[in-house]
């Protein structure tokens, strides 16, 4: 599983509300799709293209935890997420949804919004192909591989209520 | 071997197994599903159009329609009446309109029982843990696709951070304070992922109500649950609100943690959280001031009797000032009904207060309209987020009732000191 794109770069604690208006939170999600992080960046909804990379700072998608902005992010068509690391419930909405989401310390230091990343879901391996630069990301757990491989945790939850 | 902490035992037991280690992932039974108007109808949308199967469990299932206590539009009336048609049709709980918001409802109507599992798409879900349960935020897609069909949800099993919470606070310092200052203590992102066992002599020795606000800041310090073990304050707040059973379950004595963190109260001024965040707290004098146009006793933190009880000590025989609006929420039916009792709601009016439905206040800018960017409110709401009641400008000021009360009748953040002894 990879990505390759732009990379639309944000900062630190951006809550789930700054990725779609709380009060807007049952609007359609072609609407939520053109407004998503427009507080943040203007640019963003607008420009995005399928297969771009979203790079924020720590705690990223805290505060409400409702899927809807994952799903947002999601319906842009982005490639992966790579954070330094993301808030708990919002981690979990992405893989449930079958979104890719990578914690890679030290990654808003080393890239700048508008560089070529590529990303490498399952080893974690994230280049720059802008300045050359590497990166490690922690290693996604095999159980959240296999949900983003089954599409999320829907089409996984039968096999799994039946496993335990 | 070492012992197990209260989650681990419970996710234990929950999922057939005898010991669960953190790091582990289990599929583990599940209680109690709690929804609000918001989540309730996303997740009925997510279970009509993606999940074709029946609900296993629809009695572990509450809703609670606690953003609107009446629908402000045609759309959102429509929305409504759409999930209420998915709770009949499926045989859930729900709790309509007016009857408060969703925790307090839970709590308040005995769904919430030591012991158990308790999960909902709301992020202050795990504030459940104050009565001894393994509660947790889970998405949508969770509850539709595993919760609803086959009444289980996966959890990895999370390391435990101890904190123990010691000393006396001063006077006119409530655990509210204190609970926001603990906020910023731990730090956002400080406890990611991560269990908290909340407990000490302060702890202790609070009530639940009171001990209820800690737990309530899991979410902002990253944490995936919190617990207090229960004991028998916890078993006799049970036990006045329902005749179900229920198993106790308490964290060994050897039980392992990731750290232990030792904090004392007892030199804590009253505490203002300002926007953009919880973890932007301070003692009152950094905000002392700033002007509000709102102010309000309700949201998912407050609107508790001890909120009313205190604004009240400030408020009875005061006037708030020109300009300002006071908003009045009840947390749950109950509280009405004892605030009527106790002469709050007169004393309160009296003061220039509006009385609002039980329901979660103005959070979100549903129930109530939203601020424009000019405005700000203190409240003893949750959250602080911009844009969470309006404009992205709006400020929002948490902090005590008392600060709320002492802040409505200055006009401007205000030391609820000046008023009290
Ligand atoms: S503030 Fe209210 S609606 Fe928001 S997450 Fe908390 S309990 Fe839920």
């Amino acid at each position: 599983m990879k990505a390759r794109g732009r990379c639309w770069k944000f900062g630190d604690n951006i809550p789930t509300d700054q990725i779609v208006r709380s009060d807007r939170a049952l609007v359609s999600m072609e609407e939520m799709r053109r407004h998503v992080l427009e507080n943040l960046n203007p640019r963003f909804p607008k420009e995005v293209q399928p297969g771009d990379i979203l790079v924020a700072g720590k705690h990223f998608g805290q505060s409400s935890g409702r899927a809807v902005a994952p799903k947002a992010l999601k319906a842009t068509g982005i490639g992966a997420i790579v954070v330094e690391y993301a808030a708990r419930l919002f981690y979990r909405n992405c893989f449930e949804i079958g979104l890719p989401l990578l914690e890679c310390p030290g990654i808003t230091a080393g890239v700048e919004d508008g560089d070529i990343l590529s990303v490498d879901i399952a080893s974690g391996e994230i280049v720059d192909e802008t300045n050359g630069r590497r990166f490690q990301a922690r290693p996604v757990d095999p159980f959240l591989m296999r949900m983003l491989e089954a599409g999320g945790i829907i089409p996984l939850a039968a096999e799994l209520a039946e496993e335990d | 071997m070492a012992g197990m902490t209260l989650v681990e035992k419970i996710l234990a037991k929950a999922s057939g197994r005898s010991k669960v280690r953190p790091g582990e992932v289990v599929v583990a039974n599940v209680d109690l599903l709690l929804m609000h108007d918001l989540s309730g109808y996303l997740t009925s949308r997510v279970y009509e159009a993606e999940v074709a199967r029946p609900m296993r469990y629809p009695e572990r299932v509450v809703m609670v329609f606690d953003h609107h206590f009446s629908p402000p539009t045609e759309e959102r009336a429509e929305i409504l009446e759409a999930t209420r048609a998915f709770a009949r049709k499926y045989g859930i709980h729900l709790f309509d309109c007016g009857s408060g918001n969703i925790h307090h409802a839970a709590v308040q109507n005995g769904f919430v029982r030591p012991g158990t599992v308790v999960v909902g798409s709301d992020s202050h879900t795990p504030v459940h843990g104050t009565l001894g349960c393994f509660a947790a935020g889970l998405g949508n897609n969770s509850h539709a696709g595993m919760v609803m069909p086959f009444g289980k949800a996966w959890f990895r099993v999370p390391e435990t951070i101890a904190v123990n919470l010691s000393g006396r606070l001063k006077p006119v310092v409530t655990p509210r304070d204190a609970a926001l200052w603990l906020t910023g203590q731990i730090g956002e992102g400080g406890a990611v992922y991560k269990a908290l066992h909340f407990r000490g002599p302060f702890l202790e020795g609070l009530s639940v109500w009171d001990r209820w606000l800690f737990p309530l800041i899991t979410i902002d310090v990253g944490g995936k649950c919190a617990y207090i073990d229960p004991d028998e304050k916890t078993v006799e707040f049970v036990r006045a609100l329902t005749s179900q059973p229920f198993e106790l379950y308490t964290t060994d004595p050897d039980a392992e943690y990731v750290e232990e963190q030792h904090y004392d109260v007892s030199d804590l001024e009253p505490q203002v959280a300002a926007s953009p965040t919880l973890g932007n707290v301070g003692p009152v004098s950094r905000f002392a001031g700033a002007p509000i146009q709102w102010a309000e006793l309700g949201g998912h933190g407050g609107g508790r009797l001890e909120d009313f009880r205190q604004a009240a000590e400030i408020l009875k025989g005061r006037k708030i000032a020109p300009g300002v609006k006071l908003n009045l929420v009840p947390s749950s039916r109950e509280v009405f009904r004892q605030a009527l009792r106790e002469g709050l709601v007169e004393a309160l009016y009296e003061a220039g207060g509006t009385w609002f439905p039980p329901s979660t206040g103005s959070n979100q800018a549903i129930n109530m309209g939203a601020m424009s960017q000019y405005e700000a409110m203190v409240s003893t709401h949750a959250r602080n987020f911009p844009g969470r009641n309006g404009s992205p400008k709006a400020m929002m000021y948490l902090g005590s009732a008392y600060t709320v009360a002492a802040s409505a009748v200055k006009g401007a953040i205000a030391d609820p000191r000046e008023f009290l002894g």
